[in-house]
């Protein structure tokens, strides 16, 4: 669920020069933008037997308050010939941070006494447990190779709407980390409006359906290619034309666009 | 296959129309329907709307004029599964600003609160409830100002990025909301 991936950031300049025509203005327009590579590449399996990512190969684990429950009740699931609890030890959280107002008592007990790091942050209304955990990854792990990071979300998508709103916000208050959001469907993340994006298909586990949201602000103006229904400068907003149902036609997708866009494309079912 | 008592069953909840692009819907499902008199309306040539967006038209356009203004949609199923299908039935809610139409999960229920109009939403504290939330998802909000809600907003601005309204609580029987923007407003829904 949680392995780190590389990130190669790269960059291009785009120039646009005018016409012989125009020369004598002496003005050369350039616009340059750090290019933003994006793959997939935790989704595919470590073993060719496996078809999802070894918990194993992340670098931590946390677990965001309620977050615990569900572990600690669905990993004996995904190996019913083991003792329950050999599995819940095997698979044990590095950190548990929240409000603690979902983690039932007998889970948190559990985990604390195997020697997960258990961070009360219950005096904190005003962030959701999400962002507290990537507040934590960004400011306080220790001994983390930040370079390089990807952070992966499991669990993020589905239950309450305003729980789901709220993660979606995470990923855009932390524009300058890459977060992943993960469901048994779909796989969410920001392309931020201050790069060109090269997005990389993984076809073995991912696609073909995909969407681009102008989420929280209208686009005058995004540009893709390697979509089956392109945009070529077209302006998307909530009440106007959003790119959903789309489909991935090529093994690279770009995107650039004015403002942030949320990017989504399907998983493939096991 | 369908027994005979599943077959009953079907009968007794039948649909009157089947709209979209009849790209997901079984051959055995759409004969079946159809076998029963449901109305079957293949819109496979219209790939720029989605499926809702369909269903919403139809509704719109058979709707007596008279029956219009008390006209409400409910949307059950329109939530989880693949992420861009649920964007797109966000949207359809503010494509049609001027219609009640409210998306329902097992978990949440969701609808838009447009603004042109100061919004009164009496909770129904028995099947819905404490949490909700106001989201400003088409566009930012300079000023929005509630009442009824354990945190309030008083002119407060919110931005995807910044603040939105997530993990609120209903802490009375009515909720106001004001705003210079577009909200979607949500309430859990209680389970049985």
């Amino acid at each position: 669920m949680l392995r780190l991936q590389s990130i190669v950031l790269a960059k291009a300049k785009h120039f646009t020069v005018p016409s012989p025509s125009s020369l004598r203005l002496v003005k050369k327009r350039m616009i340059a933008m750090d290019l933003m590579h994006h793959s997939s590449c935790f989704l595919l399996p470590t073993i060719p037997l496996q078809r999802r990512p070894s918990l194993t190969t992340a670098q931590l684990h946390l677990c965001a308050d309620g977050g615990a429950n569900r572990l600690y009740d669905e990993m004996p699931l995904f190996f019913p010939q083991e003792d329950a609890s050999d599995v819940r030890r095997r698979y044990k959280p590095d950190v548990i941070k929240g409000d603690m107002d979902s983690i039932r008592r007998e889970v948190l007990e559990f985990y604390a006494s195997l020697g997960t790091e258990i961070v009360d942050k219950s005096h904190d209304q005003d962030t959701t447990d999400l962002h507290k955990c990537v507040t934590y990854i960004r400011d306080s792990a220790s001994g983390l190779d930040k370079s390089n990071l990807c952070i992966l979300v499991v669990g993020a998508l589905g239950g309450r709407f305003d729980h789901e709103m709220g993660n979606l916000n995470v990923i855009c208050r932390f524009s300058y980390m890459r977060i992943v959001l993960l469901s048994n469907d779909s796989l969410i993340h920001l392309l931020p409006r201050t790069y060109c994006h090269e997005i990389h298909i993984q076809t073995s586990v991912e696609g073909p359906h995909c969407g681009l949201i102008p989420i929280g602000t209208p686009s005058k103006s995004s540009t893709t290619t390697g979509l089956q229904w392109d945009l070529n400068n077209t302006a998307m907003e909530f009440g106007g034309l959003v790119s959903t149902s789309n489909i991935v036609k090529e093994e690279k997708v770009t995107v650039q666009s004015d403002c942030d866009l949320l990017w989504t494309i399907s998983i493939k079912k096991l | 296959m369908i027994y005979k008592h599943g077959a009953l069953f079907h009968c007794r909840y039948k649909p009157d129309v089947i709209n979209g692009d009849m790209d997901s819907i079984r051959k055995e499902v759409l004969d079946f329907y159809r076998s029963l008199g449901t109305k079957i309306i293949d819109k496979s040539h219209d790939q720029d709307t989605t499926d809702l967006h369909k269903c919403i038209t139809y509704i719109w356009d058979f709707a007596p004029d008279a029956n219009k203004s008390t006209l409400c949609i409910l949307v059950a199923g329109a939530l989880g599964g693949r992420y861009d299908h649920e964007m797109g039935n966000l949207n359809v809610l503010y494509c049609f600003s001027s219609l009640r139409i409210v998306l329902l999960s097992d978990d949440s229920l969701i609808y838009l609160l447009p603004r042109t109009h100061h919004h009164e939403i009496h909770i129904q504290t028995c099947v819905e409830g404490p949490h909700c939330g106001l989201i400003p998802i088409g566009a930012p909000s300079r000023s929005s100002t509630t009442t009824g809600l354990r945190w309030n907003l008083n002119n407060t601005e919110m931005r995807f990025g910044g603040l939105i309204s997530s993990s609120n609580i209903v802490v009375g029987e009515k909720v106001t909301v004001q705003s210079d923007t577009d909200l979607l407003w949500t309430i859990s829904i209680k389970k049985l």
